[in-house]
C-alpha cells in the first residue's frame, strides 16, 4: 500500500496506544480484511468510514477480540493482545458498543452499567454473602458513586431505575455507551453510535464523544456513516473500501482523497480492480 | 395561623435576607434548610453550611473588586448555588439580576448591559457559552462565575472563574480578617435594592423592578399570615429562579419559616424526585395542573379494567362528596390515597395556581383529589401574590381576596363595577431600574400601581380578574365584558372547539359555537343519534340542547350582564387555513365579524331560524355547497325591559 500513508507514518514516532499490523481477515474464501495497518494515538478521537461491507466492523470485532485475524497482529499499549480473550482484553482497557444495541433488556439501567464494572469488582458471591464485614458494602458504594459519574455526564438521571428495554432507541444507545464508560476504559470502540438517530438525538451525542475524549481522556475509535459528524469531530480518519484501507489522515486530507470520492460514488477504482475476486459479492453491498 | 405566627423572626429587624440568614445560623446552625439531589442522591446543607458558603462567596466577590451598588447577574438552573449566589450579592450591598435560564443570546445581552452587570454566576458550560459567545456585547462583564466545571477547562479567557476558587479565595479573607463579612451585612439595610426582577415584556424588552431586600421580607410575612408554613415544610423549588413568585417561596418565605428548600436533580427527574420529597407546598402554572391531570386519565386508559372501574368509582364518589362540601373516605382509600402518594402530593398542606385560568374540571379534580387548591394573583411590580383564597374559601372564579394591609381599587368602572384594578400596598417595588418614564406611566398617584387589568369584586368580596383592559369589550348599555375571557370558559366544556363572544356595541352578548366533532360524535354514537355530517350533526336537536347546558353552565359562573343571551352552532368549524383563527388558534374577530356579518346580523335581528346557503372551498379546490337552516337558542339572560330586539323576538 503505497497510499497516503506516509503522513501516518511519520506521525508514528509518538508511541500509539493501539497499534494495528497487517490485518487480514477471512472467512472461508471470504476475505474480509486485507492487510490493513493503522494505529491511534493516546486521547485521540479516530474514525473508520467505509461503504456497508467494506469491513469496519470486523475491524472492530478484531481489536475488541470478538474475531481473531487470519494474520497481522494488534498491539495495544505495548503488548500483543492479538489472541487474548475478549474479556481479558475489557480488563486491560478497551471498552465497546455495539452496532445493534446489546443491552440486557430485562435488567435496569443502572444493572446493566454496573455490569460495565463487573471486571473491577474482587467480591464474589461468598464474600458478598458477608455484606458487610467482607467490604461488599463499601465497594458497591463505591462503584455505584463511579456509576452515577457516568449517568450525570451522559444525562440518564430520569431513567436510571427504568428498565432497559422499555426505553427509546436513542435512550437505549446512551445507556450502552454508558455501560463501556462505566468500564473506565483505556480506548473505547463506538460501532456507529449515532445509526437511526434523528438530528437532535445526533447533536447530543456527538456533544457526549467529544466531551468524553476532551474532559475525560479516552481514546476513542469510532465507525460512523455521518459523515458530516465524522469529519466534525475526528482527529484523524481511516477509509475502508472492500477490506482494504484506501486512505487514511487528517479529516481535511481524506475528503479530498479521489479513492475516497469513488469509494463513496461508485465509480470504478483502477486500484480496487484487482482485488474484486475476493471481495464481498457484490449483492452484499447495499450502498 | 396564630402558632405560627410567634415562630417567625421579626423581618423588621432582621430586615435583609443576609440578616436572616446569619441569624438563623446562629439560632439553628444545625438544621438542614437546603437539599440538592446530586449523583442519585440527596445532599443537605443547613443553616450553618450556607451561611459559611454565603460568607465565603461574598468575601470572594469582594477579592474580583464586586462593591456596594453592582449588579450580579445570575443564570441557570435552580441550584442551591443560585441561592447562595444572590444572598452574598446582597450581603455585598449588590442587586441580584436573575435570568431566565432559556433566554436567549440578544435577551441575556439585552439585560446584562442595561443593568451594567459586573458579575454573572453562569451554572455550567451551556450557560457559559452563551455568555461568551457574546464576546463584545457585553462589554460591562468583569468575571464570570461557573459552578459546574465540565467542559469549560478548554476555554482560556481571562473572565473566567469557578466558584469553588472564588470561595477559596472567600475563606482566605474570612482567616483574615473574621469579621469582614459581618460588617458587610450589617451595613445592609433593608430600603437598598436588593433585587432587580423582570417583568413579562410580551411586546417589548422586559422591564427590571427594583425590589428592596426588607419590603420583600415584609411582603412574605404578610403572604405567611394567609398561608402558614414552618420549619418543618418541604418545598421543591421547581419555579423559574428569575421569577417572582420563586423569589418569595424558595428565598423570602423559607427565609422567614426556616422551610426546606428541595432542589432536583434534572428537570427530567422533577415529578419522581418531588415524590421522594413530598413537599407541603407547590405552585404550578395551570397548563402544568392541566397536563397533571391529563396524565393521570391517560395513564389510567392503559392500565387493567379493574382499575379503571376503581377509577371511575372513586372519582365519582370524590367529585359526590366535594359538591356535598365533604370527602368521601371510601374514594379516599380505593383511589385518592394511592393517587397522592403516585404524585407526590401525600403531604401536600397548600396548592396554588395562578397566571391563568384554569379549567373547573381540573380545578374539581384536584380539589376531589384531596389537594387544597387555591388560586392567587399578583404582579411582578407588586411583589407577585397579594390575593389569595382563603383555605375555607374557595372559588374557582375568583382570585380571593387580599392580604392584609393591600388595598384594592377598581378604577373607571362600568355601571357593574368592572374596571382596572389598581393597587397599593406597603411593600411594593420602588420603580424601574433606570427607566423613571415607565415608572411615573405605571402609577396612578399616590402609590397606587395601575395593574393594565380588567376585574371586580364579587358579592362576597372576592376579585375577580378578566383580561386585560385593553381587551375588553363593551356593550351598547356600557357594559365591560371580555369576549377571550367567556369564549376560554366556554372551551374549558369538551363539546366546545371554539367559541366567539360577539357583543361589542350590541345590546346583549351572543356566541357563534362550533363543536367539538371528535367528542360530540362519540357521544351522539352513544346516544343513538345518527347524523351524516358536521353540519348535519350540529343541527341536530339532541346535540343543541346539549350544548345549551353547556352555555347555561357557563352562565352561571359570569356576572349577570355577561352571559350570553343567545348562541347559535355554527356549520363549520372555524379554521386557520381559512384565516379564520391565527396559527395559534386566536379567534380573528374582523374576519368572523365580516364572514359570518348576516348570520350575525340575523341573529341580533332576533330571528329564530337563520338560512344559511353558501359554498366551502376545502383545502384541495374541492367545493361544497352547504344548505342548512340554524336554529338561534335564547337563553332568556335577563336584558333591559326596552329592549324591542326581545319583543320581536318572543
Amino acid at each position: 500500500m503505497s497510499l497516503p500513508a506516509a503522513s501516518a507514518e511519520a506521525a508514528k514516532g509518538v508511541s500509539a496506544l493501539l497499534d494495528v499490523q497487517n490485518i487480514s481477515l477471512r472467512f472461508g474464501g471470504l476475505k474480509a480484511l486485507s492487510d490493513v495497518s493503522f494505529h491511534v494515538r493516546p486521547s485521540e478521537l479516530f474514525s473508520i468510514i467505509g461503504p456497508n461491507g467494506a469491513g469496519k466492523t470486523s475491524m472492530l470485532n478484531c481489536i475488541s477480540g470478538r474475531y481473531t485475524p487470519s494474520e497481522g497482529r494488534v498491539v495495544f499499549d505495548g503488548a500483543d493482545v492479538t489472541r487474548l480473550k475478549p474479556n481479558r482484553r475489557a480488563e486491560i482497557g478497551i471498552g465497546r458498543t455495539f452496532q445493534n444495541l446489546a443491552l440486557f433488556s430485562h435488567m435496569s439501567v443502572l444493572d446493566n452499567i454496573m455490569v460495565g464494572r463487573h471486571h473491577l469488582l474482587k467480591n464474589n458471591f461468598l464474600t458478598g454473602a458477608l455484606y458487610w464485614i467482607g467490604g461488599a458494602q463499601k465497594e458497591e458504594l463505591e462503584h455505584r458513586r463511579k456509576v452515577e459519574e457516568v449517568i450525570d455526564f451522559l444525562d440518564i438521571q430520569h431513567v436510571r431505575k427504568a428498565t432497559a428495554g422499555t426505553l427509546s432507541y436513542g435512550l437505549r444507545k446512551r445507556v450502552e455507551l454508558a455501560r463501556a464508560v462505566a468500564l473506565e476504559p483505556k480506548l473505547i470502540l463506538l460501532d456507529e453510535p449515532m445509526a437511526g438517530m434523528n438530528l437532535e438525538e445526533k447533536e447530543d451525542m456527538a456533544r457526549y464523544i467529544v466531551d468524553l475524549n476532551e474532559e475525560w481522556g479516552m481514546t476513542i475509535v469510532m465507525i460512523e456513516h455521518d459523515m458530516g459528524v465524522v469529519m466534525d469531530i475526528s482527529h484523524r480518519v481511516m477509509v475502508l473500501d472492500f477490506g482494504r484501507k484506501i486512505a487514511d489522515g487528517l479529516p481535511a486530507e481524506v475528503l479530498a482523497n479521489e479513492h475516497v470520492r469513488k469509494a463513496y460514488l461508485g465509480e470504478e477504482d483502477p486500484l480496487l480492480e484487482d482485488e474484486t475476486a475476493a471481495a464481498p459479492l457484490p449483492e452484499m453491498r447495499s450502498a | 395561623m396564630a402558632i405560627a405566627n410567634e415562630t417567625y423572626p421579626d423581618v423588621t429587624v432582621h430586615d435583609t435576607m443576609p440578616k436572616l440568614l446569619a441569624q438563623h445560623a446562629k439560632a439553628h446552625p444545625g438544621d438542614v434548610w437546603l437539599r440538592e439531589k446530586d449523583l442519585g442522591i440527596w445532599i443537605s446543607y443547613t443553616f450553618a453550611d450556607v451561611q459559611q458558603r454565603v460568607r465565603d462567596i461574598t468575601l470572594g466577590l469582594t477579592t474580583l473588586g464586586v462593591a456596594r451598588g453592582d449588579v450580579i447577574g445570575l443564570l441557570g438552573d435552580n441550584r442551591p448555588e443560585w441561592l447562595m449566589g444572590e444572598i452574598a450579592a446582597h450581603a455585598l450591598g449588590g442587586m441580584s439580576l436573575g435570568i431566565y435560564r432559556d433566554a436567549l443570546g440578544d435577551e441575556v445581552a439585552y439585560l446584562v448591559t442595561y443593568a451594567d452587570v459586573a458579575v454573572v454566576f453562569a451554572e455550567d458550560e451551556e450557560q457559559v457559552d452563551k455568555l461568551l459567545s457574546l464576546d463584545e456585547k457585553i462589554p460591562t462583564v468583569r468575571h464570570i462565575v461557573y459552578s459546574d466545571p465540565r467542559g469549560i477547562r478548554k476555554y482560556d479567557d481571562p473572565r473566567l472563574i469557578s466558584l469553588k476558587e472564588l470561595e477559596k479565595r472567600g475563606a482566605e479573607v474570612a482567616a483574615r480578617d473574621a469579621s469582614a463579612y459581618d460588617r458587610l451585612v450589617s451595613a445592609g439595610k433593608g430600603d437598598d435594592v436588593a433585587i432587580l426582577c423582570t417583568t413579562s415584556g410580551t411586546t417589548s424588552h422586559p422591564k427590571l423592578a427594583m425590589l428592596t431586600g426588607g419590603a420583600v421580607l415584609k411582603h412574605c410575612r404578610a403572604y405567611l399570615d394567609m398561608d402558614p408554613r414552618t420549619a418543618a415544610d418541604e418545598y421543591v423549588s421547581v419555579l423559574q429562579m428569575p421569577w417572582i413568585m420563586e423569589q418569595i417561596y424558595a428565598f423570602g418565605q423559607a427565609l422567614i419559616s426556616r422551610m426546606k428548600v428541595n432542589f432536583v436533580e434534572e428537570q427530567e427527574t422533577l415529578m419522581a424526585d418531588m415524590r421522594e420529597i413530598g413537599p407541603s407546598f407547590v405552585l404550578f402554572a395551570p397548563r402544568v395542573w392541566e397536563q397533571i391531570a391529563a396524565d393521570v386519565r391517560s395513564r389510567m386508559m392503559d392500565s387493567s379494567a379493574f382499575k379503571r372501574a376503581m377509577f371511575d368509582i372513586g372519582m365519582k364518589l370524590g367529585l359526590k362528596a366535594l359538591d356535598q362540601g365533604r370527602r368521601s373516605p371510601l374514594a379516599d382509600f380505593i383511589l385518592f390515597r394511592a393517587l397522592r402518594d403516585r404524585l407526590g402530593f401525600s403531604h401536600l398542606k397548600s396548592a396554588a395556581t395562578g397566571g391563568a385560568a384554569l379549567g373547573p374540571d381540573t380545578f374539581r379534580f384536584f380539589l376531589a383529589l384531596g389537594v387544597p387548591m387555591r388560586q392567587l394573583y399578583g404582579q411582578t411590580e407588586l411583589l407577585g401574590a397579594y390575593t389569595l383564597h382563603k383555605a375555607e374559601d374557595v372559588d374557582f372564579d375568583t382570585v380571593g381576596v387580599p392580604f392584609d394591609g393591600v388595598e384594592i381599587r377598581i378604577d373607571d368602572p362600568d355601571p357593574n363595577g368592572l374596571g382596572e384594578v389598581v393597587t397599593r400596598h406597603a411593600n411594593m417595588f420602588t420603580g424601574y431600574f433606570r427607566n423613571a418614564e415607565e415608572t411615573a406611566k405605571s402609577f396612578a398617584e399616590e402609590g397606587w400601581m395601575r395593574t393594565g387589568d380588567a376585574g371586580f369584586f364579587n358579592t362576597k368580596g372576592h376579585l375577580v380578574v378578566i383580561d386585560r383592559i385593553r381587551d375588553m369589550a363593551k356593550t351598547s348599555h356600557g357594559d365591560r365584558f371580555s369576549p377571550q375571557y367567556i369564549e376560554n370558559k366556554l372551551k374549558f366544556s369538551p363539546y366546545v372547539a371554539e367559541a366567539v363572544v360577539l357583543g361589542d356595541g350590541r345590546d346583549s352578548l351572543a356566541a357563534l359555537i362550533c363543536i367539538r366533532f371528535s367528542i360530540v360524535s362519540k357521544w351522539a354514537e352513544k346516544n343513538r343519534i345518527s347524523f351524516t355530517t358536521y353540519t348535519d350533526l350540529s343541527a341536530r336537536p339532541e346535540v343543541i340542547e346539549l350544548l345549551r347546558k353547556e352555555v347555561e353552565a357557563v352562565n352561571r359562573t359570569l356576572p349577570e350582564k355577561q352571559r350570553i343571551g343567545r348562541f347559535l352552532l355554527l356549520y363549520k368549524e372555524l379554521d386557520a387555513d381559512d384565516g379564520e383563527l391565527t396559527r395559534t388558534r386566536k379567534v380573528r374577530r374582523g374576519v368572523i365579524n365580516e364572514r359570518y356579518g348576516t348570520i350575525i346580523d340575523a341573529m341580533y335581528a332576533g330571528q329564530k331560524v337563520i338560512d344559511v346557503d353558501t359554498t366551502i372551498t376545502f383545502q384541495d379546490g374541492t367545493r361544497q355547497r352547504i344548505k342548512t337552516k340554524l336554529d338561534v337558542i335564547d337563553l332568556g339572560a335577563p336584558r333591559p325591559v326596552n329592549d324591542d330586539t326581545k319583543r320581536r323576538a318572543a
